[in-house]
């Protein structure tokens, strides 16, 4: 695997070398740009009952964003772990959906479970305990987070760690925003990965903005992969618009990991196409446009605005012979905001899958008050 | 002792209050392949006062870790591992250290548990030395329970002698919940303290506190190294007629009110002594809890003597002057005898 590399490295490049997208079949083609679909109904149809008044909590969308989620979440084996924050939602319920979206002994949680939660229900693996993107499961090897960026990062380390003294060879995924990479604990954590060579991927979305602070005062580099570099450890950067070369990064970082080699990070270039949250949309659309000029910010700007993710593999499938350019134009989501889409911009089964969620959490009831004072403890006592 | 020729072999043992915990560690390593230890120097070094000495050459480097000075990582990477069905004690090479893994304390460890409706216990405990009275100043000295009492999911233990480090260490390293575990550094090699710590079997539950002097007249509810000076003051107090009851509490949450409640009722009389500043302490927190459940018993008001709210300063005389004494502890007994 690459060492640091100091500028993004395109999908469209083309080495002597196989890369792990020249292993997918078109079915696997076909298949990533359906997640694409999916995770993208998921958000935008967050958005449209959190407009209509229908949820509570902040909504961070993942718009826009998805190939990272996509392209990183399909090369794993089941036994992996993650650890998806609060702009990574689709992740919760995409994890192992490679084999199947509803086969029994996937390990993911079900889209009933994850919209249970969005709804507040006792439904939610988390019986509605923490809001949010705040839950995960043991059974699903999807770790928890807090509020505190960057906060997982070395819970993912232990959880690897207990895994290799099991015999295990289970690898992490750790979804980061650029933002968190100024906390201290990021880089005790990976300090910690390197020093044990622990199969841990830090995944670093970095979509310009860490809620309202642009890029060049979070980080003195351009590149947040350059975070590596302190601890000897490979740093690459994918365009995080295009899911197959998010899938080639994030899988040389696996299998590295996998191998024993230890942990490594991924930036994933993107663009956030909202505010930090819902909340704070209206002012996003004031900060953001004149904070800095820079040439880095302009090609963001293109990156994230004009490659939308579903457009990106739209055009790879086509280049490759899996899709008609007349198919293509079908299911137009791309380039819309949330609330310009329609139902009839998604593929029928992505519409239904997420309906059902929907649907259950709906119906489902609320826990009961005097939960909020239980499991403080093992045993119950206050 | 050391004339092998003329020692009892059925003498009972007599052990210090290190060699409790560190049995008590040996002990639960072995009965458990599923536990792990991480700190600072733990392994190599055998630990900065020497608690885990040979620990990790008899269970190994991959369960015995040496960690980078990251408190954070530290208890992050054991919220992980318990994540994933370990047992871990973590070692704070001073308990001062442990504001550096705050956040992975209070927000992630503590309210796993809560978080996940049940699903994930977080069998942890994080265990340090701790304590004034020993020259250690600001950094070296601290007794900050009570940052972790008012944050909901840590149990809090602080034992002041050898079979109680022992017992409590070998519960705590049972208890589903994570333990905050303050050791008191100054009681580690303590000669006069020394005692039979009991065998492989010897576990003292959590909650249950030790009643460790009786008496009528005033009770004295009291932990770590504050329960020999409460005894001492005690012992003043005795010569003059007064007879106190020192409650040692052992443990701070789950709290053994039972014990408290049953001695004031006797006694009529309160005082809470312990060596973290006053506001918001736990001195406070027991003068409240005896207030609104022993009032009509009380004969006087219930009181507390803490140490000054400021930090611990490093010079003898400075220190000792913020510090509760035992003359302190006479002197505010006697005030509430009379009162």
């Amino acid at each position: 695997m690459a060492s640091t590399v100091s500028s993004p490295k395109r999908g469209t490049d083309t080495g002597a070398t196989q890369r792990p997208q020249d292993l997918l079949t078109k079915e696997d083609h076909l298949a990533v740009l359906q997640q694409l679909y999916l995770a993208r109904y998921f958000d935008v149809r967050l958005i449209k009952e959190k407009r209509r008044g229908r949820l509570t909590g902040t909504l961070y969308s993942s718009h826009n964003q998805e190939a990272i989620l996509v392209g990183s979440l399909y090369g794993l084996k089941s036994t992996d772990w993650i650890s998806p924050i609060h702009r990574d939602m689709p992740a919760f319920f995409m994890k192992d959906m490679r084999e199947g979206w509803d086969r029994p002994s996937r390990k993911g949680m079900s889209i009933e479970d994850l919209c249970g939660q969005v709804w507040c229900k006792a439904t939610s693996p988390g019986r509605a305990r923490d809001n949010w993107s705040h839950i995960g499961s043991r059974e699903h090897h999807i770790i928890h987070s807090t509020s505190m960026l960057a906060g997982t990062i070395p819970v993912a380390a232990g959880v690897v760690y207990a895994d290799r003294l099991n015999g295990g060879d289970a690898v992490v995924l750790t979804y980061n925003g650029e933002g968190s990479t100024a906390q201290g604990v990021f880089h005790e954590a990976i300090n910690f990965a390197a020093v044990h060579k622990l199969p841990v991927v830090t995944i670093i979305e970095n979509n310009f903005w860490a809620y309202g602070t642009p890029n060049h005062l979070e980080y003195s580099q351009e590149d947040f992969a350059r975070r590596a570099d302190g601890y000897g450890i490979p740093g690459t950067v994918a365009d995080g618009q295009d899911v197959f070369d998010v899938y080639d990064k994030v899988m040389e970082a696996v299998e590295y990991a996998r191998s024993g080699k230890g942990p490594s990070i991924v930036e994933c270039k993107t663009y956030r196409a909202y505010g930090h949250g819902d909340h704070d949309d209206d002012r996003a659309a004031r900060y953001r446009p004149t904070v800095d000029e820079s040439v880095t910010y302009r090609q963001m700007l293109e990156m994230g605005r004009q490659r939308d993710p579903i457009s990106v593999a739209k055009k790879r499938l086509v280049e490759l012979g899996y899709l008609t350019a007349e198919d293509a134009t079908r299911y137009a989501a791309e380039g819309k905001h949330a609330t310009q889409t329609t139902d009839e911009d998604f593929p029928p089964e992505v519409v239904d899958y997420i309906k059902r969620g929907v649907d259950a959490a709906t119906q489902a009831a609320t826990p009961p008050a005097e939960e909020g004072a239980m499991w403080v403890f093992r045993e119950g006592q206050p | 002792m050391s004339n092998t020729l003329t020692a009892d072999p059925s003498a009972p043992i007599k052990k210090n209050y290190l060699t409790g915990l560190k049995e008590a560690i040996f002990e639960e390593m072995e009965a458990n392949p599923n536990m792990v230890c991480m700190g600072e120097d733990i392994g190599i070094l055998g630990g900065a006062f020497g608690v885990t000495e040979g620990l990790q050459e008899k269970y190994g480097s991959q369960r015995v870790i040496d960690m980078p000075i990251s408190e954070a990582c530290i208890i992050g990477a054991a919220v992980g591992m318990a994540l994933n069905g370990k047992t871990v004690l973590c070692e704070m090479q001073f308990i001062d250290f442990i504001s550096c893994g705050f956040d992975q304390i209070v927000n992630m460890m503590a309210t796993y548990h809560y978080r996940t409706a049940g699903e994930v216990s977080m069998p942890i405990v994080i265990r340090g030395p701790a304590g004034a009275y020993s020259g250690g100043a600001l950094y070296h000295s601290q007794m900050n329970e009570s940052w972790f009492l008012n944050s909901p999911g840590i149990k809090v233990v602080c034992p002041c002698t050898p079979s109680d480090a022992k017992g409590l260490m070998r519960a705590a390293l049972r208890d589903p919940d994570p333990v905050l575990f303050y050791e008191i550094k100054n009681l580690y090699r303590l000669g006069k303290i020394e005692e039979e710590v009991g065998g492989a079997d010897a576990i003292i539950p959590l909650g249950k506190a030790r009643i460790a002097r009786k008496g009528h007249d005033l009770t004295i509810a009291t932990y770590g190294q504050n329960v020999y000076h409460c005894l001492d003051a005690a012992g003043v107090l005795s010569t003059e007629g007064i007879e106190v009851e020192v409650i040692d509490l052992r443990s701070l949450k789950p709290l053994d009110m039972a014990t408290i409640q049953a001695s004031v009722a006797k006694t009529n009389r309160f005082l809470a002594v312990n060596e973290a500043p006053m506001t918001c302490g736990f001195a406070g927190e027991l003068v409240a809890r005896v207030t609104d459940t022993c009032f009509e018993h009380l004969d006087a008001p219930p009181a507390r003597l803490t140490r000054m709210d400021t930090p611990v300063p490093w010079a003898k005389a400075l220190e000792l002057h913020v510090l509760p004494s035992i003359e302190d502890i006479v002197r505010e007994a006697r005030r509430l005898v009379k009162y």
